[in-house]
């Protein structure tokens, strides 16, 4: 028997921090893929992870890596949640000749041969979020916002495809992260009855807002998740059991949802609640890492070496069967081909999927070949109710 | 007046003057990525044939030949310039060919859809700008006629200065053309051939 193949990699995923939930998520989706391998001894590759926990702080990120890079010279490491985790690192990986994993969606405009995103690119999550919004509800939006770059780009490409249609943004607010004093702008949302709320809120000030807004529509007599729905490109299955009885109702722009129906998303979800019951039902963070380490682990054996350059060429166009389908990596940008969805959120805690693309999207980062947001769009997704 | 930033670059054709080493390799990538047709060359492909079309030049400002580098054969283009030296005599040689942005060597993918983004958009502000101050000269240098026409009315026909200027004015907006042109046609001179030139040069630019 050939003996299997030692792969080290590295693990930089905050245990603290502001965004402990959803990052928490991303470590045990990528325990789950690292345990799943390493038991199986028919895999071609065995992993030693190396984890560090950067407490959410950029610092943290910084000094981490060089610690994975520099004193450990691992070569692969998954990790970095926020965008600006990943920018500050990103030196780091470049200099070392080292691999990032990077297992979130996130804005786009950047393509660099040093990540592989496995995470959701622009044209697989706002764009078609934006299609529906305008397309289902109306052309009268309203932007809340955590005031950084994700909210910033995403309200861009909405507010001009809002524009494009000859509607109007009848209000944009931004806030500090973790701010949680949101009573004036939800009063002046409810007066100005948009005919869809589009929030980049993350963490506690997501949350309060979705529940103060929930109230005050129905204070107001408006049903909210029909007439003025709250939609994001973020709002996941770990969040949902911290909003309480205003859990039910909010749209989701995401490649994953724990209710999608096949055979390795069954299996991927009950191999999660065995593991991780205390941690809300399996989410696109944690399934995202989940996929990241075993397109790492394929790569690793495809290429027959664990060496940076070797595997960088052999995760070209390569695919796994997730859980949400099957992911293949672009030849050309190292992003991932996925379907697109959008789901509606359920008291439970899970997510009803009202929208999915009919098959894999291409990435597309620097939305060079996606058509306005505002075009029609309709051969391309595909009603499911 | 804010005016809608370019931010697509599929389509355009970039000229690439460097060696063809590791720099010039990333640049390529990331240029091709984002859409555009890249030539690599490494002086202007200008001559017999005249200027290839290109919408966009990088240029390696540390590349010790200034040879090709006839600034007729580079007008009307965004520049870009690769610089790894900061010596102010290689410096020097990038204003002098006003290019609208740069990117630092080692090239990085980052920070290549920024350099190319304030080109274009830098490019097309200094465009505007020219049509603007072209349109300026033009009625700077046309004062003269109108005063002469307005004199020529004056003395002519014994109107008043105001009526004068008010009859160019008029006879100008229902011909549809400039008060300048008018005021040429009153007193008897041909269109001015500085203006179709003038009008050409703006419509070399090309279109977002």
């Amino acid at each position: 028997m050939v003996p299997r193949l030692e792969l080290p990699i590295g693990l930089l995923i905050s245990q603290t921090g502001s965004y402990e939930a959803v990052s928490r998520a991303i470590h045990a989706g990528a325990e789950l893929a690292i345990d799943e391998i390493n038991a199986h001894p028919g895999q071609p590759v065995k992993i030693t992870p190396v984890a560090i926990d950067p407490g959410g702080n950029l610092a943290g990120y910084v000094d981490g890596a060089r610690v994975l890079l520099q004193d450990h010279g691992l070569k692969h490491v998954v990790g970095c949640y926020t965008s600006s985790s990943r920018k500050e690192v990103l030196p780091l990986f470049e200099k070392a000749d080292a691999m990032l994993w990077y297992p979130s969606h996130y804005e786009g405009f950047e393509t660099s041969e040093n990540i592989v995103y496995i995470g959701a690119a622009p044209n697989q999550h706002i764009v078609p979020l934006t299609r529906h919004l305008l397309r289902q509800f109306g052309t009268r939006g309203w932007m809340v916002g955590s005031n950084y770059i994700w909210a910033w780009e995403n309200n861009r490409i909405l507010r001009e495809a809002i524009a494009a249609s000859g509607g109007a943004v009848l209000g944009e607010r931004y806030f500090p992260v973790g701010e949680t004093d949101l009573g004036d702008v939800v009063a002046q949302i409810i007066a100005d009855r948009p005919d869809f709320v589009f929030t980049t809120l993350i963490g506690q000030s997501g949350f309060a807002f979705l529940k103060m807004l929930r109230a005050a529509a129905e204070a107001a007599g408006i049903d909210q998740p029909r007439d003025m729905p709250a939609a994001s490109c973020s709002l996941s299955e770990s969040e949902l059991p911290m909003l309480g009885d205003a859990a039910a109702g909010h749209l989701s722009s995401s490649v994953y949802f724990s209710s999608i129906a096949s055979v390795e998303n069954r299996r991927f979800v009950g191999l999660w609640n065995a593991r991780f019951p205390q941690m809300g039902q399996a989410s696109a963070d944690a399934e995202s890492a989940y996929v990241a380490v075993h397109l790492l682990a394929r790569a690793a054996a495809r290429a027959g070496s664990t060496g940076f350059a070797a595997v960088r060429e052999a995760v070209r166009d390569l695919s796994f069967d997730a859980p949400q389908g099957r992911v293949t990596v672009d030849g050309d940008n190292l992003h991932c081909w996925m379907r697109p969805r959008i789901g509606r959120s359920r008291r439970d805690g899970s997510f009803d999927i009202l929208v999915e693309h009919p098959v894999a999207l291409r990435p597309d980062p620097y939305l060079t070949w996606t058509h306005d947001a505002r075009d029609g769009g309709g051969r391309d997704l595909r009603l499911i109710q | 007046m804010s005016r809608a930033i370019q931010k697509n670059f599929r389509g355009l054709r970039a000229l690439v003057m460097m060696a063809p080493d590791s720099n010039c390799v990333t640049l390529q990538q990331t240029l091709l990525k984002l859409g555009l047709e890249v030539t690599l060359a490494r002086t202007p492909p200008a001559g017999e044939a005249g200027p290839r079309p290109f919408d966009v030049i990088f240029f390696d400002a540390d590349d010790g030949s200034d040879a090709g580098w006839d600034d007729s054969t580079l007008t009307d283009l965004p520049l870009i310039a690769l610089i790894g030296s900061e010596a102010p005599s290689r410096l020097a040689r990038v204003i002098h060919t006003r290019a609208a942005s740069h990117i630092l060597k080692p090239v990085r993918s980052s920070g290549i859809f920024t350099a190319l983004l304030l080109a274009v958009n830098e490019h097309a502000l200094r465009m505007r700008q020219r049509q603007e101050m072209q349109a300026l000269h033009r009625r700077l240098a046309g004062r003269r006629v109108v005063t002469k026409a307005v004199m020529r009315l004056m003395t002519g026909c014994g109107l008043s200065e105001e009526d004068a200027y008010e009859w160019l004015r008029r006879e100008a907006m229902q011909r549809r053309i400039p008060m300048e042109d008018m005021a040429r046609h009153a007193i008897g001179l041909g269109p001015d051939p500085a203006q179709d030139a003038g009008s050409n040069q703006g419509r070399a630019t090309r279109p977002d």
